[in-house]
């Protein structure tokens, strides 16, 4: 177990230096000088030169990275070009916002997912089923950007008393979470459905049913379980995109979370903020990963015993 | 968890007045974007300003409505008969938010900082006058020579050539007097805790979510400021800012929305409500007049005719007037009389036709990538279609745009636009359209050897008569020479509650917050 | 049963149909041209009228026009682009799967980074750096979708090879090209197939959210997500502007996702 761990870790550290080098050649691709986006456009050469061997600019592409690398380890994500301010101080100060956001749009959205993937199994190849597909086929298709927008519409049409952006208060959760919770549930009902379906055909249950288990306790009783693991595994993965911003979503309304600030730094070319989003949220789904093999590794014997057997 | 804490907490405040006394007047704003810098070195915006001139004092300032000098922290000043030594007299009743009085000296280190390249200040350009600036910004010297404090309430600028409108270039934020020991206590966030001497200081200030200033108890002011305190709010977008002015949660709104924009102007208790100021700015198209196609002067007139600028300025819902010429209204020397070009279609067509101008070349137009300038461009785009000529639009960030149109033969066509930073001809003239700023300001790389003349020696002049005469001769014949497509001049317009009293719009700077009272605290 | 499962595939296809016929017929069916002012609604959008069904726009351009030629671009766009992405994913897909051993390793980990990083950021990066244009969306988005596929058909690819009868020609020295495109290719075929439907509902979405934050086909090509991003700040005023182009957008993901899903859910069958 304890050898599987460590595996796992190495794995993780592996992907975050992979992600760390293609983020870094693509922020070098960037067509911004950095010298310019600090002192301004009316600077003059010498000025420019200046910055440019402060910021370390003048230095081979690998001394660089390593530089970076190095102190990114540290925690130390560098300074914004265009806000003077750290990296590091902006993610973590823009973060609650974001999981906030995350954490209730994922709730609500296995709640709704659950409910639409079991009343769909429970009724299973009736009229019910196929319109619950169709209903969850339609979440799906439906872009985030537009959904809030058309929100957004009904909301200020219908009342003035939710606030249509920003945060304010928890009412001002209310449109955003929606939006983002509908497509996922949609999703969710779908791999829920399916999961629920195979796991009915499974021989013990089939067997319990025959014994005079009624479908619906079965169907809590045991598929449940073996449903609800895979689903929520998966949830867990997705919990760790969403934490690393929601653009879409955080731009219609106006969010102040991680996504919109990804986005206004990859509008300003602001570099060190562009990496340092893009790092968070890849360091976020690793430690996603990490902990779903955690749990895996605790679940399957298998794995546990790899030591001893 | 503590994110519910955040957010009740947030609503607490609102409720109980911000932490104010129950009968102060406190202002409230709100803003889409959380401003950059507090620092009077850094900020070089107009969020950044609206604060930082709250916060902190500079020896002279503008007047609430006017741009004519008057006297901050500075009683009087005077010049050399030549325009390169200037003498002012400080105040002695000045003291920072902390209690410590203001000198001289603080005016220095504030200037010096500028100048130190280590800072990245955009306003070292300003100061580079001064004599000493270069030595001291090479590090070669300690201070700048330039800058002599005979005594604490003195202060003597000698520069290196005559220039009757440096004064002016104290008036701006860059020139604030700043606290040593505070700069030196916070270093690189100093931003996050200024402290001033102006009639505000910061309170508060939490990352996207407010700033909140209040009033800074050893002003020397008497009475002012009447407001107790400021607090505005970012992150809330042109719409929510909207409803919360609506519902009097803010009492100034500072951004209309574009879509609200109409039906406030056709309603009279709405109208009642805004304010507005012609902005000293000119948006303009700039051609690069070394490169083909530009490098004929019927092309770039023929441009001028064929894009309808009363359209744009419909498509941002009249918050503009046409541009006739260079020089935006309410700067002083601006000339009512010059004609510019009306749309023309027609005249354009022939225009091109006579300078062969190729057809199809599928010309881009480089532009700042934002809503605004989205729309003008496509608006331009689709004039000069039916003129025949096919754009592609090339959304850039400020900083690459800026960097690509200062490159001699590289950007052809691009969409720009100069505010004054000071109310002189000669900042937008010399600047923008003399051979010397050729890699710098002047993108349309722009030359005539009549108006280099004219403006050489324009600037020397003092008499301010004579001055603007000089370069309005200049400004017609580069009217005539058409180097830019002259667009508009943005109007800008805001809001205010009818209880929020001598809220001043300035031409050049900010609104002022030291005038301002409530007839109704804020407290309910 | 069987009879369920048809429906979704033919309407799904009927849809897709429709939308290839509009994309065709464009200049037929638009009254007006998309691009050109035809009415003097600057700055004040026209709501739906005889004469222009869906309204104008703040730049007096007729929307359904331009929703009509938007149809064009989208489909052009979404298409190549799942092209674009099923070509990288399969043939990573393939050689991770037919060579096994270290290329596999080696090709799976960069699988793993690339999964790793968050997908519409780098998107909205890598236009940013290479300018938005039809050639460099559909690069961005082949480089940012092609991992599902890639994995699916690695899975098929190497239960092919451990096939007996291709085990035994590579053996007997087979070259492996001609091996991958006989016999491992066809039978992977049916699961690209389906993937390449459902893959372009995500294309166009994807595509959809480029246009909407600015980075997608330039103006004045009419996009349907550029044109939701330009009403939104009409919507009080408005509402019609951004509503039409989302229905648009709706449709089609919906036309794609269906008759993926139905041939899916026709094959498990």
């Amino acid at each position: 177990m304890l050898a599987y761990l460590i595996r796992r870790i190495f794995f993780g550290a592996f992907v975050l230096i992979g992600t760390s080098l293609i983020t870094f050649v693509i922020a070098f691709m960037v067509p911004a000088d950095p010298a310019v986006a600090m002192a301004g456009a009316k600077a003059d050469p010498h000025t420019l030169a200046t910055i440019r061997h402060q910021l370390h600019l003048d230095e081979p592409i690998y001394v660089q990275y390593g530089d970076y690398l190095a102190r990114a380890l540290h925690g130390d994500l560098g300074r914004s070009y265009i806000r003077r301010e750290s990296v590091t101080h902006l993610i973590v100060s823009r973060f609650p916002a974001t999981a906030l956001l995350a954490v209730c749009a994922m709730a609500l959205s296995l709640i709704l997912g659950i409910a639409m993937g079991l009343v769909a199994a429970a009724y299973r190849d009736t009229a019910i089923d196929n319109s619950l597909l169709v209903a969850s086929l339609a979440m799906v298709s439906m872009p985030v950007f537009w959904l809030g927008t058309m929100l957004l519409i009904a909301a200020s049409a219908l009342t003035r008393s939710i606030p249509l952006g920003g945060l304010a208060g928890w009412k001002s959760l209310i449109l955003p979470t929606t939006t983002l919770a509908l497509g996922s549930a949609g999703y969710y009902s779908r791999i829920l459905h399916t999961n629920l379906c195979d796991a009915m055909e499974q021989e013990y249950v089939r067997t319990a049913i025959g014994k005079g288990l009624s479908r619906a306790r079965a169907m809590m009783k045991h598929a449940m379980a073996n449903a609800l693991l895979p689903l929520v595994t998966l949830a867990g993965l997705d919990l760790a995109g969403l934490l690393s911003g929601v653009v879409l979503t955080e731009t219609v309304f106006n969010w102040p979370g991680i996504g919109r600030l990804a986005y206004e730094a990859i509008f300003s070319l602001d570099i060190p903020l562009i990496m340092g989003t893009v790092l968070f949220s890849a360091f976020l789904i690793v430690i996603a990963n990490l902990l779903v093999d955690l749990m895996y590794a605790y679940l399957d014997p298998r794995i546990r015993l790899e030591e001893i057997g | 968890m503590m994110m519910t804490v955040v957010i009740f907490a947030g609503c607490q405040q609102s409720s109980d007045n911000f932490g104010f006394p129950p009968s102060a007047m406190v202002l409230r704003l709100a803003s889409n974007d959380d401003v950059p810098s507090l620092d009077p070195a850094a900020g070089y915006d107009t969020a950044s300003w609206t604060f930082e001139q709250a916060i902190f004092d500079t020896l002279v300032r503008y007047g609430d409505a006017d741009v004519e000098l008057h006297p901050e922290v500075a009683t009087s000043w005077e010049s050399s008969a030549d325009g390169s030594v200037f003498t002012f007299h400080l105040r002695n009743d000045v003291r920072f938010s902390n209690g410590r009085p203001v000198t001289a000296a603080d005016f220095k280190f504030g200037i010096e900082r500028v100048i130190d390249p280590a800072t990245l200040s955009k306003g070292m350009e300003y100061y580079q006058g001064i004599a000493g600036a270069a030595e001291f910004a090479a590090h070669r010297k300690p201070h700048v020579d330039g800058i002599e404090t005979p005594d604490p309430y003195t202060l003597i600028f000698r520069l290196s050539g005559p220039d009757p409108i440096f004064p002016h270039k104290l008036a701006m934020p860059f020139a604030s007097a700043v606290p040593r020991e505070v700069v030196e206590k916070w270093g690189e966030d100093f931003s996050r805790h200024v402290v001033g001497s102006g009639a505000f200081k910061l309170r508060e200030w939490i990352g996207g979510q407010r700033i909140v200033l209040e009033k800074n108890p050893y002003y020397y002011v008497k009475g002012q400021p009447r407001l107790g305190g400021v607090v505005e709010q970012v992150g809330v977008n042109a719409e929510l800012q909207w409803l919360k002015f609506e519902s009097s949660e803010i009492d100034v709104l500072e951004a209309i929305p574009p879509s609200e924009f109409p039906y406030v102007m056709k309603t009279p208790a709405l109208r009642a409500l805004t304010l507005n100021k012609s902005t000293v700015t000119t948006e303009y198209l700039g051609m690069n007049c070394q490169m083909p196609p530009f490098d004929d002067v019927r092309v770039r007139q023929a441009f001028n005719c064929a894009i309808d600028k009363q359209k744009l300025i419909a498509v941002i819902n009249g918050r503009g007037i046409m541009a006739r010429g260079v020089l935006p209204p309410n700067l002083p020397g601006y000339d009512p009389d010059v004609r510019g070009y009306d749309y023309d279609p027609a005249k354009a067509r022939a225009l091109l036709e006579q300078a062969h101008f190729p057809h199809d070349p599928k010309l881009p137009l480089w532009f700042r990538a934002d809503q605004t300038g989205e729309m003008l461009a496509e608006s331009i785009q689709q004039d000069l279609a039916l003129a025949g000529v096919s754009v592609a639009l090339k959304p850039v960030a400020w900083g690459p745009l800026l960097e690509a149109i200062r490159q001699p033969k590289n950007v052809q066509f691009f969409m720009s636009a100069w505010e004054a930073d000071f109310p002189d001809p000669e900042n937008f003239l010399s600047v923008l359209l003399s051979r010397k700023q050729f890699g710098s300001n002047n993108d349309a790389f722009y030359t005539d050897p009549a108006v280099e003349a004219l403006l050489g020696q324009a600037a020397l002049v003092s008499d301010m008569k004579k001055r603007y005469a000089i370069y309005d001769q200049a400004q017609r014949i580069v009217i005539a020479d058409a180097p830019w497509v002259f667009l508009i001049h943005p109007v800008q317009y805001v809001m205010r509650k009818p209880w929020v009293h001598d809220f001043i719009m300035n031409p050049m700077r900010p609104t002022r917050f030291e005038p301002i009272s409530l007839s109704q605290p804020t407290g309910d | 049963m069987k009879a369920r499962a048809n429906a979704m595939e033919v309407i799904g296809a009927a849809m897709v149909a429709s939308l290839v016929l509009v994309a065709l017929l464009a200049p037929i069916l638009a009254p007006h041209d998309p691009t050109r002012a035809v009415a003097n609604s600057f700055g004040d959008p026209w709501p739906p009228s005889w004469r222009f069904p869906l309204g104008t726009d703040a730049l007096g351009r007729d929307v359904l026009s331009r929703i009509i030629f938007g149809a064009q671009i989208s489909l052009e766009v979404g298409i190549a682009a799942m092209a674009v992405t099923m070509t990288i994913g399969v043939a990573i897909g393939l050689s991770a799967g037919f060579f096994g051993g270290k290329v596999d390793f080696i090709l799976m980990r960069f699988t793993d980074v690339m999964l790793t990083l968050p997908g519409l950021l780098l998107a909205m990066a890598l236009v940013s750096v290479l300018g938005p244009s039809i050639r460099s969306i559909l690069i961005v988005i082949g480089i940012v979708s092609w991992t599902s596929i890639a994995r699916v058909v690695r899975a098929e690819a190497l239960s092919m090879s451990q096939r007996d009868f291709v085990m035994a020609a590579r053996t007997l020295g087979a070259p492996s090209p001609r091996l991958i495109t006989r016999h491992v290719l066809p039978n992977v075929a049916p699961t690209i197939i389906v993937m390449a439907a459902l893959g372009t509902s995500g294309t166009l979405l994807l595509d959809a959210a480029l246009s909407f934050l600015g980075l997608g086909v330039p103006p004045p090509t009419p996009s349907w997500g550029r044109m939701i991003e330009e009403a939104t700040i009409y919507f009080r005023v408005a509402p019609w502007l951004a509503t039409f182009p989302g229905l648009a957008i709706f449709y089609a993901v919906l036309a794609f996702n269906l008759l993926g899903y139905g041939v899916l859910r026709q094959r498990a069958r």
